[in-house]
């Protein structure tokens, strides 16, 4: 169990914590002991119970560590599915978490919702300015994420966490899938869920990277064109997907963007292999920037920048409009920086006892 | 540090080569897994990128280090 501490005022409590490294340096909600026991009593789970160990300190993650953390983010009972479920997500052997707080590179875990979680966990935005300011529950959940990390898996800015300079996404880096708005099928449908399902999709990644494109729908190659401009913004030979190769990356297609590739009858598989095949490199080309990671096979060897298609996590969300966005990631770590999802478990979640003595 | 550890931890003898600037780092590192004894040597920052010359000049300005630090306080 957590040890309390004591405070004359909720503005000394602050102070303590942003002197103690517990903050993300802008303020925080006190978590006091009642606080937190509205969200563990949220997640329908005993204060006790470890989602699992988080890195690189090694801290057990427990329902009211993790609920502490949400109510320094500002979360509201109802986002605690999600932010139970961010928690999950990380902590599998697959995300590397570990050794992804320690690293130099610029990355932080964006998590994407699917399902109706998007609107029963408080609202997650999918649309016109996700990633940014103005939406409670994409920028809490993603802060109690990141809370939780700090404060349970140890990450220090230039201590244990040395990424040398980090990215914005490091505060929040959450949205939801614009499943309404979207052509395709749900992503997480695409990864082989019911589409009743809530789920959350978590890679660490760069920040988001615009890629402009104009579309012409007179053009017999609007998609193709809108298909090479988005494999150039997601490996070029600035990231690491195209250098390290074997990650993942995301591509955020506006609605507008979306429609393009529908429109030529490609489908979320079709788009992820078209992509996959444009983002090549010849060791030639590599050796031009990056002699060492190059190698030494003959200069004419074309190397792909995705083991595999499926590496390319594709959604629809933002508004419609000229800019998509894509996010390169890592690459690195044991399991190179795969993406993993986790439901959502909503149907465990108790109702707040108002009336309780 | 964590490669050191892991290696450690297979009863490999080990010793992280940490530069300057990691130095806080693999003290983190090092009390997360209980290992703070762990043998490190303190290189200068930096030292990827800075030439094959650069790299031999600090392997042979090192290697009695390293070396010592393998055979640990006890062989001293």
């Amino acid at each position: 169990m957590s040890e309390w501490l004591q405070s004359g005022t909720e503005a000394e409590a602050l102070e303590w914590l942003h002197e103690a490294g517990c903050t993300d340096g802008l303020p925080v909600v006190i978590p006091t002991p009642d606080r937190v026991a509205r969200l563990v009593v949220a997640t329908g789970m005993p204060p006790d119970q470890s989602l699992g160990v988080m890195g690189p300190a090694g801290c057990t993650a427990t329902i009211e560590k993790v609920a502490t953390a949400a109510v320094m983010a500002g979360c509201l009972p109802d986002h605690m599915p999600v932010v139970v479920a961010a928690v999950q997500a990380v902590i599998q052997d697959e995300f590397d978490l570990t050794e992804m707080q320690g690293t130099t590179h610029c990355t932080a875990p964006l998590l994407i919702v699917n399902g109706p979680a998007r609107a029963a966990c408080g609202g997650i935005s999918g649309g016109y300015g996700a990633l940014g300011p103005g939406y409670r529950a994409n920028a809490s959940i993603g802060r109690a994420l990141r809370l939780a990390m700090m404060n349970i898996g140890g990450a220090r800015p230039g201590i244990s966490d040395m990424a040398l300079l980090g990215h914005p996404g490091k505060f929040t880096y959450c949205l939801a899938e614009d499943e309404e708005n979207s052509p395709f099928e749900p992503l997480h449908v695409s990864l082989g869920f019911d589409p009743s399902d809530s789920v959350v999709t978590v890679l660490g990644a760069e920040a988001p990277h615009s890629v402009m494109y104009s579309g012409d729908a007179d053009l017999e190659d609007n998609a193709e064109r809108l298909l090479k401009v988005l494999s150039i913004g997601l490996t070029n030979l600035a990231t690491n997907n195209a250098v390290l190769g074997g990650g993942a990356a995301v591509v955020a297609l506006n609605p507008d963007h979306a429609n393009i590739l529908a429109q030529a009858r490609l489908g979320r598989r079709e788009v992820a292999g078209r992509l996959a095949d444009l983002c090549r490199f010849t060791v030639g080309e590599m050796k031009t920037i990056h002699a060492g990671f190059a190698g030494k096979a003959d200069p004419s060897t074309v190397r792909s920048c995705f083991a595999d298609p499926s590496q390319i996590l594709i959604l629809v969300a933002g508004g419609g409009g000229l800019y998509s966005m894509v996010m390169p990631s890592w690459c690195a770590g044991s399991h190179r920086n795969q993406f993993v999802t986790q439901p959502i478990v909503m149907n465990e979640f108790c109702e707040i006892p108002v009336a309780s003595s | 540090m964590r490669d050191g550890i892991a290696a450690a931890h297979r009863s490999i003898p080990a010793v992280a080569l940490v530069t300057e600037d990691f130095w806080e780092q693999g003290d983190f590192v090092a009390l997360s897994f209980s290992m703070p004894g762990i043998p490190r040597v303190r290189l200068p920052h930096p030292i990827a990128g800075t030439g094959k010359v650069a790299m031999t000049h600090v392997a042979e300005a090192y290697i009695r280090t390293i070396v010592d630090a393998l055979k640990g306080p006890s062989n001293e």
